[in-house]
């Protein structure tokens, strides 16, 4: 009969009792087990034992006697030095792997590290204000007419602030603004005053607001000059930030400035009544100018700007409220809805609402046109790419120390054979993997900076950055301490698992298939990420390619948009520009068919019943169909005319009211505002917003109030690249005989087009960039690894040779256990990269369906990068004469 | 003479060690006590008195030979030493001169 004692409790007096004591306790304790279990039996046997163990927890039994040999602290100084010598003398022992880790830790580290301060920078947008918890923007919901879709607006109608501000008593402070743009004029005492031009949109900030007193009681400034209190209270004040005004006026001290006079749209003259210190921090009121609201009322050049006005909502206006400490914006929703029914009583209805200033920065469903949405989806995404990036830089560094471990068998034999414990041989690795971590995240923190200059058009503009503030110190040392756990840990346990007996004889330690298992499911895995990134690169350049390529039913070819906007004096410029030799026809129009901007417009047909909605109106001349090229399917073009008589429709429009053949539609009336129109036309649809938005009802007309802007067609058949210069030189230079105040402002449509999908073309760079950076650091690992299997098999190969194998069979033969690999991480890659990128494409209504033949693609590519990552080694060690191999012993 | 002071339980271990000379290791000993004084003391009390005298020098000990029923486990024989014999000696000396020095009939007559 063979019986042991409980098990638990024999641990528990291996653990706490002294070790030279152990061996006669537990003997004896033993001896009485078996009697015990003669006399009473196991169960009572069992706990009398316990009772036993437990009595010995004692003093003397506890107190651990000092070793004759004793080994020193894991972190005493000696030990530490010992570590970090060792580990580099291995490191630089072993270079190719030591390059391979460094290079793909670096990679890692600084993607993590960018994305790190992408997006600590954009979190940190309008966190400095005091009291920011409590400043919310008065936002809203709005419809117009009683069918109409109710759309969320960032900004209110501009008589809501004043209103609400008297009405409601639950706010502490309301203040609105309204941003604008213009030329300022700085008067010098010439006769020509400087001149400072408007900023360019989407390239500069907004500078110029137009604020409510208030503006400074929400938000503080520091105030450099000027009172606070009084500043902004008067028609004709302004208030400069001091980069500003040391812009328009040089280098006068801050309270010199006050008085002088500023020139705003050519004829409002506004006197400097304050100067605020600018913003050092991320912030999305990036306002300069801040001229006094109640010039509003007082200017008779201002009236454009109406303060009463109840049933139009634009958004330049801009209204802020700082709630009472200790007040839930959900109470005023109830007052909110009392006050919308009171003085919407119209066609349009607004219900003001508050938004959080926090979510000012992210939330793009409430629109405004200063500040720069983040899209917080796109930053998770980024985060996770990153992290994915160092996983598979981490998973490369065990791979390879793993596989090294064999080297290192004797080394450790030694070290245990020396006195050495397991602690300390893993303390040895961890420090080596610490070491190369650290060594890496040097490079990366040296790089960041030009890589991330670099990336210019993936990160958010004037993105700032400190490496060595706290925070930024805080997230590498995690990242360093989380890398070294995550790559170190699990080799280094391996590797000081060796049994010194076996490893200094010589025998083999090669892991058995366990293991083996555990290397290859980390290929696997590091595939599966490179083939969903690969998959995801072709999908998403097919969906760009896709918008880029299809027919947008017009033509957009040698097409330049002129902005004329307010410069005026739109016919004579088409004059000139039409006697240009390298221009083949001009339209005057509003906007060009597709882009940033259209207008929506209510029109109705009467037919068998009424149909009433919202239509999209193209406005130009009779130049702008044939111009663009778009295809009529009936009817005929607009004909010129000198006011608006008839109009175009496109061919969602014909169906949705009801015609079935596009001629059916031809001369059949329709209203807007109140007067009749005919139908002459019906062109093919055409693509008007971006490829997210499906193809609605849209009309062409000829209305020459609105018809501000120029589309030019530029001749360009059989005609060099340098001639079109040419052309658009000679227009700047008629547009400056015009205009000579004002900038050539011109875009191809082709840009303004590519603009619409700046989002997608960010994220298909972000997607091809992480694609060739886990490719790259995949194949790494996976030479590294091939290296390895290579030396390993030496022997092998050689009596395969000298029995007479091809150097093909042997190629094959070390390739295929990679393919495998790479064949299993497609399968799990595909339906994974299938999901995402059905997500992805769901946003768009025009769209690319996701075939199979990507797959396989994607899977080609795959194997054919790791086969010529592998081949070059196996090459190699089948090619070795085999003399050479099996000569040495 | 200075005098190791023992204390009453440490006497009896020590006596019980020289009881039984070669065998003596945790197990015997306490079966032994067991059986002399008819107390039942658990191992480890034994184990602390062996520890403590031999920290005082009265004992030393050494490994024994593996045996299978201990698991494999070799018992710690201990034997008195030079000192511990002295130590036992004077102890019985000056109980015997207190004995001795006993007037007749001073003590209550116990028929044992």
């Amino acid at each position: 009969m063979k019986a042991n004692p409980p098990f638990l409790a024999e641990r528990l007096l291996a653990w706490f009792c002294a070790p030279h004591l152990l061996e006669e306790v537990q003997g004896d304790l033993h001896e009485r087990y078996l009697r015990d279990l003669d006399r009473f039996g196991a169960g009572r046997a069992g706990r009398r034992y316990w009772v036993n163990v437990l009595s010995f927890i004692r003093p003397f039994a506890l107190k651990r006697r000092p070793a004759d040999f004793p080994t020193p602290s894991l972190f005493h100084p000696v030990m530490l030095r010992n570590y970090l010598k060792t580990s580099f003398r291995s490191l630089t022992k072993h270079k190719v792997s030591t390059l391979i880790n460094l290079f793909g830790l670096t990679l890692g580290i600084l993607a993590c590290l960018g994305i790190y301060l992408i997006t600590d920078y954009e979190l940190s947008f309008d966190t400095f204000h005091p009291d920011r918890e409590r400043i919310y923007r008065l936002v809203g919901e709005g419809q117009f007419g009683a069918k109409g879709e109710k759309q969320k607006f960032g900004f209110p109608p501009n008589a809501v602030p004043a209103a609400l501000r008297k009405e409601i008593s639950g706010l502490e402070t309301v203040a609105a603004f309204h941003n604008f743009e213009t030329d300022v004029l700085i008067p010098d005492g010439t006769e020509k005053p400087k001149r400072f031009e408007s900023r360019r949109h989407g390239v500069d900030n907004a500078e110029l607001v137009i604020a409510d007193p208030e503006f400074f009681s929400i938000f503080s400034y520091e105030w450099r000059a000027g009172n606070p209190k009084t500043a902004l209270r008067e028609p004709y004040q302004v208030v400069l930030s001091e980069r500003k005004a040391h812009k328009y006026f040089g280098d006068l001290a801050p309270e010199q400035m006050l008085g002088k006079e500023v020139i705003y749209l050519d004829s409002v003259r506004v006197r400097v009544a304050g100067i605020v210190k600018d913003r050092d921090r991320p912030t999305d009121f990036t306002f300069t100018d801040f001229i006094s609201s109640a010039t509003l009322r007082a200017s008779p050049h201002m009236k454009w700007i109406n303060l009463d006005e109840w049933d139009d909502i634009w958004s330049s206006t801009q209204a802020f409220v700082k709630l009472p400490a200790g007040t839930d914006p959900a109470q005023l929703t109830k007052p909110f809805q009392d006050f919308s029914r009171r003085h919407f009583r119209q066609e349009f209805k607004f219900v003001p609402a508050l938004q959080p200033l926090s979510d000012l920065h992210f939330d793009a469903d409430y629109m405004d046109n200063y500040s720069r949405k983040a899209h917080l989806p796109t930053l998770y995404a980024m985060m996770a790419v990153a992290l994915f990036i160092l996983l598979i830089a981490a998973v490369n560094f065990i791979n390879l120390a793993t596989a090294q471990s064999v080297y290192r068998a004797r080394e450790i034999g030694v070290r245990k054979v020396f006195g050495s414990s397991r602690k300390g041989l893993v303390a040895q690795f961890m420090s080596e993997t610490a070491m190369l971590t650290f060594g890496a995240m040097v490079v990366a923190m040296a790089l960041v900076g030009p890589v991330l200059s670099a990336f210019r058009s993936l990160i958010p503009a004037g993105l700032t950055y400190d490496l060595f503030s706290l925070k930024t110190i805080g997230f590498l040392a995690v990242v360093l301490i989380a890398t070294s756990l995550l790559a170190g840990l699990y080799p280094s346990w391996v590797v000081s698992s060796y049994r010194p007996a076996l490893s200094l004889k010589g025998h083999s330690v090669v892991m058995g298939g366990q293991k083996g298992f555990l290397r290859k499911g980390l290929i696997v895995f590091q595939f599966t990420i490179s083939l969903i990134f690969i998959i995801g690169t072709l999908l998403v350049g097919r969906q760009m390619s896709f918008m880029r390529n299809k027919d947008l039913g017009f033509s957009t070819d040698a097409v330049v948009s002129v902005d004329v906007g307010r410069a005026g004096k739109t016919e004579l410029v088409a004059e000139r520009f039409r006697k240009l030799a390298g221009v083949d026809r001009v339209t005057k129009e509003w906007f060009p068919p597709m882009g940033e901007s259209f207008m929506m417009t209510k029109l109705k047909y009467r037919g068998k019943r009424e149909i009433e909605m919202d239509v999209s109106a193209k406005v130009g001349d009779e130049n702008y169909i044939p111009l663009y090229g778009l295809r009529l399917q009936a009817g005929r073009a607009i004909m010129k005319s000198d006011t608006f008589s008839e109009m175009v429709i496109n061919r969602t429009y014909a169906g949705m009211l009801g015609f079935r053949k596009p001629a059916d539609a031809l001369g059949k009336l329709v209203e807007w505002q109140g007067k009749y129109y005919p139908i002459v036309g019906v062109v093919a649809d055409f693509h008007e917003q971006s490829f997210h938005e499906k193809i609605g009802p849209a009309f062409i007309a000829h209305m020459p109030r609105n018809e501000r802007n120029l589309g030019v067609r530029l001749a360009t058949k059989g005609r060099p690249m340098s001639e079109v210069k040419a052309t658009l030189a000679a227009m700047e230079e008629q547009w400056n005989q015009v205009h000579p105040d004002t900038k050539f402002n011109y875009r191809f449509l082709d840009d303004s087009i590519a603009r619409l999908y700046e989002k997608e073309t960010k994220t298909s760079r972000l997607v091809s960039t992480a694609t060739g950076i886990a490719i790259l650091i995949s194949c790494m690992g996976l030479f590294g690894l091939a290296t390895f299997t290579a030396e390993q098999r030496t022997k092998e190969i050689g009596v395969r040779k000298v029995l007479g194998a091809s150097v093909a069979s042997i190629v094959a033969l070390l390739s295929k256990d990679f393919l495998k690999l790479v064949g299993l991480a497609l399968l799990i890659a595909s339906p994974v990269a299938w999901w995402a990128m059905d997500k992805w494409l769901q946003d768009f209504i025009y769209r690319i369906d996701i075939e199979w033949w990507v797959f396989v693609l994607a899977g080609v590519l795959a194997c054919g990068i790791a086969l010529l990552t592998v081949s070059f080694q196996s090459l190699r060690a089948a090619l070795t004469n085999p003399v050479n191999s099996l000569r040495s012993e | 003479m200075r005098r190791s002071y023992l204390g009453e339980f440490e006497e009896v271990v020590l006596l019980t060690v020289a009881v039984l000379g070669e065998g003596a290791y945790g197990v015997a000993i306490t079966d032994e006590l067991d059986r002399q004084t008819g107390r039942s003391v658990s191992i480890s009390a034994v184990h602390a008195a062996l520890h403590r005298l031999e920290e005082k020098g009265m004992l030393t000990s050494r490994l024994g030979e593996a045996t299978a029923e201990r698991g494999g486990r070799r018992k710690r024989l201990f034997a008195v030493t030079v000192l511990g014999s002295r130590t036992l000696h004077d102890i019985r000396a000056m109980r015997e001169r207190l004995w001795d020095s006993i007037a007749p009939q001073s003590l209550p007559a116990v028929s044992l």
